[in-house]
């Protein structure tokens, strides 16, 4: 699975239910929907994420980055 | 304001010790007090009868003929008058007694003129470049001389407080960050820690399988830096908003890695928490700004959250390599922090700004050998990072937001306003070095 943020436009903040079930229909597992951001996270099938871009509301989909800090012992962090 | 050297001469040019004073017109600029106050000024009182208003010209469009005749102009929008009037006439308009519009400040009306460099001027700037050269090249041929770029540190940690505390002016504030929410997004926080005892923490874990606490110390630190206590049981003063509500969001793990999932859940935390500040010292090192990030920076300053990021430490300045910003710094609604060691140089891991939009560094503050929180038993660390100098802007930012009330892009603007511009690139230092408010909180 891949992990990705879909981001929705200023237009459907309000309506954020309509895009998950838009998502949801395409394949996307939903983990979270962050309201005060207009962002959804979750996975979708390898190869899948690029169908979640049209559902409507939908201005980007993004696979996940990951961070990483350099371990506590490190002078620069 | 008066001075009690009285009035210029129109026209007067006076030479002394330090060069030319300003050209004077005979007016006065008169500063009335806050635009909501509508009330007209009691010029009858100081023996003005001709006044203009813009507000009776069309857009406020003064006519420079009326500027001429009237005793008096006054320029609505912006508060300000313009009078023909000898300053000491005017000091009855800011006497108690006075009725009507309270006014601020009288000054004289400067004569403006286009910058340019004529043969005039080049002479003194000529002579004062060849003899700072002189000079230079006299120290630097000198037998012994130490190279041109070991300055002499200009902070250092004493027994009260910490170099960067010093540096960032927070020691000399009178603001505390008293009911600023601060939240830091990192690997959580060490509850048990005593410098802490008896503050307002909230704490909430964006990992799965792992509670709160800090089990790396990397959040701890910055959560030190951040909102330290003023007067530590033992050792210097380190935190910078000693009285700001800690709210501590762990999206890093104990092993230090985190996702987008867990750092976003973290920001929409924060931002439905009414956090004004939210500091995040982390990053991935991705020349492109990240859309997700640009999209949660716009919307948490839309609601009054100001994000704060770290610009990244993937620079080495020793072998000539100056590095970028990475994400999320590197969005444009993000505020990107560059590490100054104590010189105020940059330290040199910190990375430059990328040309593309929003790939700037905005700001500076220090983050070479800091001194700050650790967790039990170890207590206290010190190490350095653009994660070091982002906590140090996070801690001001409270500062000003309970100083000034500003929230969203307006304390990014204060930020920036106030920040003590230095002898380094734009391009790694923003605008410079972060500062503390002077005073207190504004009435």
């Amino acid at each position: 699975m891949t992990h990705v943020s879909v981001t929705v436009d200023d237009g459907h903040l309000a309506a954020l239910d309509g895009v998950v079930q838009g998502l949801r229909a395409r394949g996307m597992q939903v983990d979270q929907v962050l309201d005060s951001l207009g962002i959804i996270t979750g996975s979708v099938a390898p190869g899948a994420a690029g169908g979640l871009s049209a559902v409507d509301g939908v201005i980007s989909v993004d696979e996940q980055l990951g961070v990483q800090l350099p371990p506590p012992d490190a002078p620069v962090q | 304001m008066i001075e009690p050297s009285g009035p210029g001469v129109p026209g007067l040019v006076r030479h002394g010790a330090v060069g030319p004073l300003p050209r004077t017109t005979g007016r006065q600029i008169v500063v009335l007090a806050d635009a909501g106050d509508d009330r007209p000024v009691d010029w009858a009182r100081v023996g003005l009868h001709s006044v203009a208003d813009s507000r009776d010209f069309a857009d406020g469009d003064v006519p420079p003929q009326t500027l001429q005749d009237a005793e008096a102009t006054v320029f609505s929008a912006l508060g300000i008058a313009v009078v023909a009037a000898e300053p000491g006439q005017l000091g009855l308009l800011q006497t108690a007694g006075a009725g009507g519009r309270p006014v601020l400040s009288v000054s004289p009306e400067l004569v403006h003129r286009v910058l340019t460099g004529t043969p005039r001027d080049v002479g003194p700037y000529a002579a004062g470049y060849r003899d700072g050269v002189a000079d230079l090249a006299g120290r630097l041929l000198a037998p012994g001389a130490p190279p041109a770029t070991a300055g002499p540190a200009r902070f250092e940690d004493t027994v009260q407080a910490t170099w960067g505390v010093q540096a960032v002016r927070a020691d000399a504030s009178a603001a505390t960050g008293r009911g600023i929410r601060l939240a830091v997004l990192d690997t959580g926080f060490d509850s048990a820690h005593p410098d802490f005892a008896g503050r307002t923490i909230v704490a909430r874990s964006f990992v799965t399988g792992e509670d709160a606490q800090d089990g790396h110390g990397h959040g701890t630190h910055c959560i030190g830096t951040a909102c330290g206590p003023r007067t530590p049981a033992t050792g210097p003063r380190y935190g910078v908003a000693h009285e700001a509500e800690i709210y501590a969001g762990k999206v890093l793990g104990t092993d230090g890695s985190g996702t987008d999932a867990g750092i976003l859940a973290g920001i929409n935390w924060a931002v439905t928490s009414r956090c004004p500040v939210v500091s995040m010292s982390l990053g991935a090192d991705v020349m492109q700004a990240h859309p997700p990030y640009s999209a949660a920076g716009r919307r948490a300053l839309r609601q009054g959250s100001l994000i704060i990021a770290a610009a990244g430490n993937n620079a080495d300045r020793r072998a000539g390599d100056p590095g970028f910003v990475g994400a999320p710094a590197n969005s444009v609604e993000i505020m990107a922090v560059g590490a100054l060691d104590q010189a105020l140089e940059m330290a040199y891991f910190s990375a430059r700004s990328l040309p593309a939009r929003g790939g700037q560094v905005d700001i500076a503050a220090p983050g070479w050998e800091v001194y700050s929180a650790w967790p039990m038993p170890t207590r206290y660390n010190t190490i350095s990072g653009t994660s070091m100098a982002t906590p140090h802007v996070a801690g001001l930012a409270a500062l000003w937001a309970e100083s000034t009330g500003h929230r969203g892009l307006e304390l990014w603007a204060t930020l920036v306003q106030e920040s003590v511009r230095l002898l380094q690139p734009s391009v790694d230092a923003g605008s410079g070095l972060a500062v503390a408010p002077h005073g207190g909180v504004a009435a």
